[in-house]
């Protein structure tokens, strides 16, 4: 499987606390890889500086073959990033919003307006899109920046807790989307998520993360076998105690 | 391109239909206050000119019939009024008047005695306010009549009228005004006047720009932050640079739309409101444009440029500025807050160019003054004006030192990690402190 992401070592040092350590891990072409870990244990900085809004202390992490020291410009026209609790433009409508981020993508009018469609085909907002975002339930904007988020075909997907504050039912239906567009369009997805349950269903393979080490990677099954678990909460469970006691 | 739509969605952002609203309104309202301060005035140069006199001849006697007539003869529309006693409230009620002449009985014999007859006065006070209470009735109809009996004394005493007025008059005043090596023979005050209506729009225009655009940008950014579109925006394929010249610019575009609808509100409220309005119908005004002129302190085309660039500056650094603070704000409450420096800032020099030349303060407070780069804009035209160039040039040199070095750490900001990691809770918890208590719970 070709490699959409290799990430080598990345650190992240802030003046007193270590926040990332050495962390390395990859992600395949329409894989999907989850970040799992407690609060404070650096999934938030690690997909920060793989979004390139953070600048690594160390180490690097290459994105369709663009290094994010070096070409972080390049970086960006193949990832997409969907910050958790992120908000929208509310006096913007739904369209206009999805418009404006594809053309900060593409300059070609064509191109931006196949983006708009294939975004008003995900979200599935239909007649509300003409309204303005500031009137949207939190589930609505959520599916509208998931659809911003995978409109331009990103080669990486970075979704921070991609359903964070939703009902179940706008949940369910999220995780079917990123499903399906890692299966169908290959595109490839790096989630972070406190909600276990959701990992052991969306993802391909999942890394452990405590106080910013990247503990145990590997597919759900695997990890399961590995720690004698029936699911991914023990799993993770055991992990973080293990690693304090060692 | 990309760059446009970035600028395209931060004027949309700013230009709103709230925004427009209050801008009508602020210019609805000048010009309103305006209008009614100039239509007092016109009520008052109109009376001037065509005073109408109450009066009530108490002597009845030929002399005050013939100075009655006098008052007449000088075109004044004079009404006569039969009174009695010193009820004054009532004698204005029941005439339905506001200012009544009173010429008493035995005026006329006093005169003839030669000793200093006394005249009655009564005014309706309605209000406070300044423009209600100019009435030029009473007063006129007293000069007129102080002349009439002057003229009738120096009659009886065989002066002549000449000889009167030298009496009345005995000097000629040639004011003369100097500005450095230039004079010209013109009084002090008719030069204030006519420059005031300049000198005093532009601080206030200068004012209200830097609070208006630092608040727009410090909103523009500390709402991105707090709704967390900035990481969405910045994790794009645009650079950061052109981000935050985007918001820059959109800033500076409505800046100047303030501006000119300011001007235009102002113009026409200082318009109104200006003793320049009284005297440019009243009295005659030709030969001050020609003074200014010899004086030196008119300003060219060329130094108008140079008040443009400062005031350019000031509304760049300020932009600057409110980057930093912006970047600092991550609740509501401090973005309305983080604002206060600027207003400090800028609050200093704009009160003291209100009153004060600040080239006249002692040194050290002086050096403090100019040290706000905000004080040379306050300050431009009056230097430019006097002559101050030297003091003029160092100050446009200090704000394009000051302009590059905030730029310089606003960008270093805004391409670094902090403009996501610092923050300057000044107000309620911020989102990010209050969902993690939430979460510990």
């Amino acid at each position: 499987m070709e490699k959409v992401l290799e990430v080598k070592g990345l650190t992240k040092q802030y003046t007193k606390v270590l926040a990332v350590d050495n962390v390395s891990f990859d992600i395949g072409e329409g894989e999907i890889f989850a970040l799992i870990g407690p609060n404070g244990a650096g999934k938030t900085t690690t997909i920060r500086m793989i979004s390139t809004l953070l600048k690594s202390t160390s180490g690097d992490a290459v994105i369709a073959g663009y290094s994010i020291n070096k070409e972080p410009e390049k970086v960006r026209e193949y990832i997409t990033y969907l910050p958790d609790e992120a908000g929208a433009y509310k006096n913007m409508t739904g369209t206009n919003y999805l418009k404006f981020m594809a053309g900060l993508f593409y300059t070609d009018p064509n191109k931006i307006i196949e983006c708009v469609n294939r975004a008003k085909e995900i979200c599935g907002l239909g007649e509300r899109l003409n309204d303005k975002i500031g009137s949207y339930s939190r589930g609505m904007i959520r599916k509208l920046l998931l659809s911003r988020a995978v409109m331009t075909k990103p080669k990486l997907a970075i979704l921070d807790e991609p359903t964070s504050g939703l009902d179940v039912l706008n949940a369910i239906e999220i995780r079917k989307m990123i499903k399906k567009l890692a299966s169908e369009e290959k595109m490839s997805f790096l989630l972070s998520s406190h909600n276990m349950l959701e990992i052991e269903f969306v993802s391909d393979r999942v890394g452990i993360i405590a106080k910013g080490h990247l503990m145990v990677t590997g597919t759900g099954e695997e990890l399961k076998q590995r720690y004698n678990a029936l699911n991914l909460e023990e799993v993770f469970e055991r992990v973080v105690i293990e690693n304090e006691i060692h | 391109m990309k760059f446009i739509n970035l600028l395209q969605k931060e004027l949309k952002e700013l230009i709103n239909a709230q925004m427009i609203a209050s801008l009508v309104l602020i210019m609805a309202i000048l010009m309103f206050v305006g209008n009614i301060t100039q239509n007092a005035i016109d009520d008052t140069i109109e009376e001037n000119n065509n005073p109408k006199i109450n009066i009530s001849d108490r002597d009845d006697t030929d002399f005050t019939k013939s100075l009655i007539e006098t008052l007449r003869s000088t075109g004044a529309e004079v009404k006569e009024f039969d009174t009695e006693g010193d009820g004054y409230a009532d004698i204005l009620k029941n005439n339905d008047i506001k200012n009544l002449v009173i010429l008493p009985e035995g005026l006329t014999e006093t005169i003839e005695k030669n000793e200093r007859p006394q005249i009655i006065t009564v005014s309706r006070m309605t209000s406070a306010a300044a423009m209600s209470n100019i009435s030029t009735g009473n007063s006129g109809a007293v000069e007129l009549i102080q002349k009439s009996i002057a003229d009738t004394i120096a009659e009886s005493s065989g002066i002549t009228t000449e000889e009167l007025e030298l009496i009345e008059n005995p000097i000629t005043l040639q004011d003369n005004t100097v500005v450095d090596d230039k004079s010209a023979e013109i009084s002090v005050n008719s030069i204030v006047n006519k420059v005031m209506m300049q000198n005093t729009i532009l601080p206030i225009i200068v004012f209200l720009l830097i609070m208006m655009t630092s608040q727009s940008l410090i909103s523009s950014i500390s709402n991105e932050k707090i709704d967390k579109t900035l990481e969405t925006l910045l994790s794009s394929p645009v650079s950061r640079t052109s981000i935050i010249t985007a918001k820059m610019l959109a800033a500076a575009v409505v800046a100047l739309i303030n501006a000119a609808a300011f001007m235009v509100g102002f113009s026409k409220f200082l318009k109104g409101a200006s003793a320049d309005a009284i005297s440019g119908v009243v009295s005659d005004t030709m030969g001050v444009d020609e003074a200014i002129e010899q004086l030196g302190l008119s300003l060219s085309v060329g130094d108008y440029i140079l008040v443009g660039l400062q005031l350019f500056l000031t509304i760049m650094i300020c932009l600057s500025v409110s980057i930093m603070l912006g970047a600092l704000v991550n609740d509501t409450k401090s973005s309305q807050t983080v604002i206060m420096p600027i207003i400090i800032l800028a609050m200093v020099p704009y009160i003291i160019s209100m009153i004060s030349d600040i080239n006249t303060l002692p040194m050290a407070i002086r050096i403090i003054v100019y040290a706000i780069p905000f004080t040379h804009t306050f300050s431009g035209i009056s230097n430019l004006m006097f002559g101050n160039n030297t003091i003029f040039i160092c100050g446009l040199i200090y704000q394009i030192v000051i302009f590059f070095v905030c730029m310089f750490f606003a960008l270093r900001l805004f391409n670094s990690d902090k403009i996501l990691t610092i923050s300057l809770n000044l107000g309620a918890k911020s989102k990010y402190n209050r969902k993690k208590e939430k979460t510990k719970d």
